[in-house]
């Protein structure tokens, strides 16, 4: 009884937190003057502007989509099944742009390719001014989203990589050579990697609002906002938000009846078997100047552009005078949603993979489809639904912010923890019922423990997407209560460079201090 | 079960362990070899998994190695098809020195061995025509004689019926047979069986093991399967080779190990 009520509480909590907003908000769209009327949607399917958004958004989605496939797989291959040189450190080295905001590698080219950029300085205005057309528009957006979500590609593409049985390419082996084994049977196999990678990266540039706005290329969720906070037009933002719901459900149902069907037979992680290592041979070389120049292009210039802009003492005073309650608030509204996230994904984890309740695909369902959502979309939900005189205590305090990490981020801590369940077996916990230990003991004693390397992970990664989150903070944050990433964002228009370039900086370390520690530690929870 | 059948081999006659008295060194020299390993020696981080072995395979043989886990079996039949390297040694495939002192001269696509692997590693994406195509079709051989070696084969394993059925709807035993069918099919000089059987109840692996010795006799192809089961190597074998701790404890035709147990 005590297990089905907390498994049925999380649930509520969550479709609470997370769909009714979004729900709410699409019923009150239909809604002109008390009345039931179409009239939003029909202004947005009359004007020529909404269509020439909705291809924008698809073609960026698409295009993005494409180019980190085509760079993503190659790469994560290279980098776990060939022997190319340095091959971990150009790994770590293309994750970066994952886990900080991705605006942040919009602003270093900004200062790199911008018409007063350091290019200009060193090519003259001319160069300036191509770089920065080039820049500000379809091509620089999609350039600086393939950088940000190309480590999704490579990281999949590695991980299921690792997951190959051996055999299944040993036995190619004996016919044919490394290149035909990897066209024909390896890439094969990984398809449903490849293939999720693609979905979660198309999903990701769908909802991305930092890097379109700042590189002013119109897309949906750039407009959703606009139309938000510039004219507090809540029925044309919910409109305007719509379609990209929709095609988030379209892609969503393709994932479920396409793509799960494709399993194929792998090794579990971490396997005593060693993965088949490619030998480059005499094309090593080749593969290494390939690759250090695609790394240093994608990643290590524009952090260097960064560095070399905040290099002074006093930008970084005044980067700290400005946001140190920003870094503060950020690093807390991470930590507490990060907290909530391991709290949800443990039940929600929990109920996927025990099939505990009836519901269990429902609420993953749920999930999903708000990690799909854009969050700008979830933030205007969530403002719809709690900005009302007696939620105060929520719309004007720090759980309006919570509510959207939890909305938003759900699902990764479900997946992660889906993930991590099966390796406890059922038998261990029925043995602890058995011996007269209720559920909560249960939890506590014999559950928690055994996964609590999958709950670290699942803290670490939610604490990582809290803290660079952009989309649902920049809709939903109450006055003074910004967090590092939004309070960058809005400096950009009227602050120095250099104070803005100390500011990214402060971003990426905060970012990655907890990761270091995480590799300090490892040793102790392991 | 193995620790026991251990104790009995290994209490033979010394004479007969160290080859004193090899009835098969004098059969062996009369025949064709077609393996031949010359002091092979494999380590992983240092730790030898093959030390410094000898072993000669006359074409047409059905050799069976024989040993508990970990002794070293897998690796040298992954050594013969070339999917690993030995550090020290040489290794001779049909007249051809294919591995010499860690270098490998000819890889595993060009040693035209077939092999079929312990968890049969039909790859899941392909029908089970596909799977058995896959060879030929790199080996560039002629549609029309691919189409006429695969329907061959599949009635050779009587398995006609399933071509386009996938691995994922097939049994352990139709599973087992296109795995075979696929080593046999590009008419390998050499078929390396490594625990084939081992995942297989009792009834079927009877039945499979009267096949595999059928097929073997049809085409009479040079055979190197490894076991860790007594019955199947005495079923399978014309020589048996056993292994313990990385090293060749003694060779001997099947008949031989039986009559001394």
């Amino acid at each position: 009884m005590a297990k089905r009520l907390t498994l049925y509480i999380t649930i509520f909590l969550f479709v609470g937190i997370g769909i009714v907003p979004v729900i709410v908000m699409f019923l009150k769209s239909l809604f002109v003057d008390g009345g039931f009327s179409l009239e939003n949607y029909g202004t947005l399917l009359q004007s020529n502007r909404e269509w020439t958004l909705l291809f924008n958004t698809l073609v960026l989605a698409g295009a993005t989509t494409f180019i980190t496939v085509l760079l993503g797989v190659p790469l994560g291959t290279l980098f776990s099944k060939t022997d190319l040189p340095f091959r971990r450190l150009f790994a770590v080295l293309f994750i970066i742009p994952l886990i900080i905001p991705s605006y942040i590698l919009a602003v270093a080219w900004f200062y790199c390719m911008g018409r007063s950029g350091i290019v200009a300085g060193v090519l003259g205005e001319t160069a300036g001014i191509v770089t920065s057309k080039f820049l500000f528009g379809f091509g620089g957006t999609l350039f600086v989203m393939v950088s940000a979500l190309l480590p999704i590609v490579i990281i999949l593409t590695m991980t299921y990589l690792r997951m190959v049985n051996q055999e299944m390419e040993e036995a190619g082996r004996l016919y044919s050579s490394w290149p035909v084994v990897l066209k024909k049977i390896t890439l094969p196999l990984i398809s449903p990697g490849i293939a999720l990678g693609a979905l979660i990266t198309f999903i990701l540039t769908l909802g991305e609002f930092g890097v379109p706005s700042f590189l002013r290329f119109d897309v949906y969720s750039v407009e959703s906002f606009t139309r938000f906070s510039a004219f507090y037009d809540f029925d044309s933002a919910t409109a305007a938000a719509v379609p990209l719901g929709i095609i988030t459900i379209i892609v969503l149902i393709i994932e479920r009846f396409f793509l799960r069907m494709k399993k194929f037979v792998s090794r579990a992680m971490g396997s005593e078997k060693k993965m088949a290592i490619v030998s480059l041979g005499k094309y090593k070389s080749y593969f290494l100047i390939g690759v250090s120049v695609l790394v240093s292009v994608l990643v290590v210039v524009p952090l260097c552009v960064l560095l070399y802009k905040s290099l002074s003492p006093s930008a970084y005073v005044e980067a700290f005078v400005r946001s140190t309650g920003s870094i503060m608030r950020s690093l807390l509204y991470a930590s507490i949603g990060a907290s909530c996230l391991v709290v949800f994904g443990f039940f929600l984890g929990y109920i996927l993979d025990r099939k505990a309740l009836r519901l269990s695909y429902v609420a993953d369902s749920i999930a999903v489809f708000l990690f799909a959502l854009p969050g700008a979309v979830i933030g205007i939900g969530l403002s719809n639904l709690w900005n009302t005189p007696g939620a105060n205590f929520i719309y004007a305090s720090i759980p309006i912010i919570i509510f959207g990490y939890i909305a938003q981020y759900t699902a990764l801590g479900e997946r992660i923890m889906a993930a991590t369940f099966p390796h406890v077996l059922r038998s261990m916990e029925e043995a602890a019922q058995i011996a007269g230990a209720g559920w909560y003991r249960r939890v506590f004693k014999v559950l928690v423990p055994l996964v609590k390397r999958g709950m670290i992970a699942t803290w670490l990664i939610c604490f990582v997407f809290c803290l660079r989150d952009v989309g649902i903070t920049m809709m939903v944050y109450p006055p003074a209560h910004d967090t590092l990433p939004v309070r960058t964002f809005t400096l950009m228009a009227n602050s120095p460079d250099n104070v803005i370039s100390a500011l990214c900086m402060i971003m990426i370390m905060i970012t990655l201090l907890p990761l270091c520690g995480l590799g300090l530690v490892r040793k102790y929870i392991a | 079960m193995w620790a026991g059948v251990g104790e009995k081999i290994y209490s033979l006659d010394l004479r007969l362990v160290l080859g004193a008295f090899c009835p098969w060194e004098s059969a062996a020299n009369k025949i064709k070899m077609i393996v031949k390993i010359e002091n092979v020696y494999k380590a992983y981080n240092k730790t030898p998994v093959i030390r410094e072995m000898s072993l000669d395979i006359g074409k047409g043989e059905r050799v069976v190695i024989l040993g508990p886990s970990g002794c070293g079996k897998t690796t040298l039949l992954r050594m013969i098809a070339g999917l690993i390297h030995p550090d020290k040694g040489k290794l001779v495939i049909d007249g051809q020195t294919v591995a010499d002192n860690g270098k490998c001269i000819i890889g595993p696509e060009s040693r035209q061995v077939g092999m079929v692997f312990q968890d049969l590693a039909l790859w899941p994406h392909m029908t089970s025509y596909k799977n058995i195509e896959f060879g030929l079709k790199v080996q560039k051989i002629p549609k029309t004689e691919i189409r006429e070696r695969i329907d061959t084969i599949f009635e050779k394993v009587q398995m006609v019926q399933f071509r386009n059925a996938y691995p994922g709807d097939l049994s352990g035993g139709q599973q087992q047979r296109i795995a075979l069918a696929r080593a046999l099919v590009t008419r390998p000089k050499i078929l390396l069986m490594d625990e084939p059987l081992s995942s297989l109840d009792t009834d079927l692996r009877h039945v499979l093991m009267r096949e595999i010795l059928r097929l073997q006799e049809e085409l009479a192809i040079t055979m190197i399967y490894v076991t860790h089961d007594r019955e199947e190597a005495f079923s399978l074998a014309t020589r048996i080779v056993v292994m313990k701790e990385e090293k060749i404890q003694k060779t001997r035709t099947a008949g031989q190990i039986k009559e001394w147990l």
